[in-house]
């Protein structure tokens, strides 16, 4: 094993970051006012726990300040940790005061959206075909945001967050579709990993039952909860196959 | 592109023997522990990793009037002039130093690993055990005291030549033209444009891609241009769909 591969550290932050991150920009769609706060709560946890993740998954744990002794925003990575930590801030900022002045939304909304897009252009700014032969990693990340952070809404009794995780859920199913095609040509070894190969089990794992099964109750408005939980699992699936199979051939 | 004055590597294939004399000299000097490698069938019996900065790749098969070549290439760090492994590095640990030369400050880097998956020629690598990325340093403890790099120094055949980039880069492309009138038309120079110019460059008597060497491999910059170009219209396509979903929801009076 040639060790250094990016891990299921970074596959739970990915899936926890979005899911918190994904909760509360669904949360802004609606007026409630306590939805909001809930979201806004699920984002600074995914974020404080993301990070604290990542920190963990670092080489040098203790050297993390190194990140923001640096500019360097032609580094996804900078960026990342920078809007990681403006977020953290933004979110703590808004979850403190009892009014909350529209221009924080706003800042904490882009901020968020930031936190869970460009984990698909830190991935697409590689040199593994998997990851960056098609511009669809962002697409697949906000979407598989949104879909698990309105489950996780909607476990939260937020029931109209539903219709969002339904209609998300097909978009994300199309892109993935569209991904495997449009890298087939680059990353075949990969794609036929996730088809047929080592990561056989999360692919089909999370077409059937992070995808398909919750689709086909979401769509009959049948066990709410059920649906929930198999979208999120799904999420976290996704992201580790992702992950994953873009690293197939490195590790020997 | 590399400046005429810049530290440089000329490897010609058309030289090379395949002896390893330069792998083995690069652990050497460098103090890198022997790797374990395994028989998959052919010479290539290893893959670089962080206690492996140079190897030679081993290629066989028949060329166009069917017949057989058996070719070695150096793989190693490039030296990119637009490095990658730079452009990536949060930390600025990973940089350019005097004369073109890329290496990691090791007191600096957090171990990230994104220079590992930027690479497009596999060339950084993570210590587990020092928790930081290692690569090729040209031998820079070497060169700025006027010697040459170790893998240079153990050439016997001269298919390795340290220099100024300028020279080299002339001396490849002579090399070049007298290849193609000795019959090997597909000879050419591998390096001239990769990543911004690279200061380690090739003579090969085949295609790049016989040798699979990316061809026009993209920058960092436009790579993640084009990212955070897509990331935008993705933000804006999905952000909007949610709402247009979140107001008909709305409308039909919803659910819950």
């Amino acid at each position: 094993m040639n060790g250094g591969e990016w891990g299921i550290y970074i596959v739970l932050y990915f899936w926890l970051a979005a899911m918190g991150g994904g909760a509360f920009l669904v949360s802004l769609l609606g007026k409630n006012s306590s939805t909001q706060r809930l979201g806004a709560w699920m984002a600074f946890l995914g974020v404080v726990v993301g990070a604290l993740l990542l920190i963990v998954d670092l080489g040098q744990p203790l050297r993390f300040w190194h990140l923001l002794a640096s500019f360097k925003p032609i580094s996804v990575m900078w960026l990342g940790s920078a809007v990681l930590a403006l977020d953290g801030l933004a979110l703590f900022l808004l979850l403190l005061l009892k009014e909350w002045p529209r221009w924080l939304v706003w800042t904490a909304a882009i901020l968020t959206l930031l936190v869970v897009g460009y984990t698909g252009v830190l991935l697409m700014a590689t040199a593994k075909p998997f990851w960056a032969a098609s511009p669809l990693m962002p697409w697949l990340f906000l979407a598989s945001a949104y879909t698990t952070g309105a489950a996780l809404l909607a476990l939260f009794g937020e029931g109209r967050a539903h219709q969002i995780a339904l209609w998300m859920g097909l978009i994300e199913g199309i892109l993935l579709l569209l991904h495997l095609i449009w890298t087939y040509p680059a990353a075949a070894r990969a794609v036929r990993a996730l088809l047929t190969g080592e990561l056989a089990w999360a692919f089909w794992g999370f077409v059937l039952f992070g995808l398909l099964v919750p689709l086909f109750l979401e769509a009959r408005r049948q066990s709410p909860v059920l649906a929930a939980v198999l979208v999120l699992l799904g999420g976290l699936l996704l992201r580790y196959f992702i992950v994953y199979a873009g690293q197939i051939g490195y590790v020997i | 592109m590399p400046r005429a004055e810049d530290y440089a590597i000329l490897f010609d294939t058309s030289y090379c023997t395949g002896c390893r004399a330069c792998q083995v000299g690069c652990k050497q000097w460098n103090d890198l522990p022997a790797t374990e490698t395994q028989n998959r069938g052919s010479y290539d019996s290893l893959e670089l990793s962080a206690h492996t900065w140079l190897k030679m790749s081993f290629f066989e098969g028949l060329d166009k009037e069917g017949e057989v070549y058996w070719d070695f290439v150096r793989t190693s760090c490039m030296h990119c002039t637009e490095a990658a492994c730079v452009e990536a590095c949060p930390t600025g640990a990973m940089n350019y130093r005097e004369g073109g030369v890329v290496t990691v400050d090791q007191d600096w880097c957090i171990g990230c690993r994104n220079c590992v998956q930027a690479c497009p020629y596999d060339a950084v690598h993570y210590d587990e055990e020092k928790g930081v990325v290692q690569k090729c340093t040209l031998c820079y403890d070497r060169i700025s005291n006027g010697l040459e790099p170790a893998c240079v120094k153990a050439c016997p055949t001269g298919a390795l030549r340290f220099g100024r980039y300028g020279e080299l880069r002339a001396a490849a492309e002579k090399r070049v033209q007298a290849l193609k009138a000795d019959g090997f038309t597909d000879a050419n120079v591998y390096g001239l444009k990769e990543m911004g110019g690279t200061h380690v460059i090739y003579v090969l008597l085949r295609h790049p891609s016989t040798y699979d060497l990316p061809l026009n491999p993209k920058t960092q910059k436009e790579k993640v241009a084009v990212g955070w170009l897509s990331a935008g219209i993705a933000a804006a396509t999905l952000g909007g769909l949610s709402w247009i979903i979140a107001r008909r929801e709305e409308l039909s009076g919803g659910e819950s």
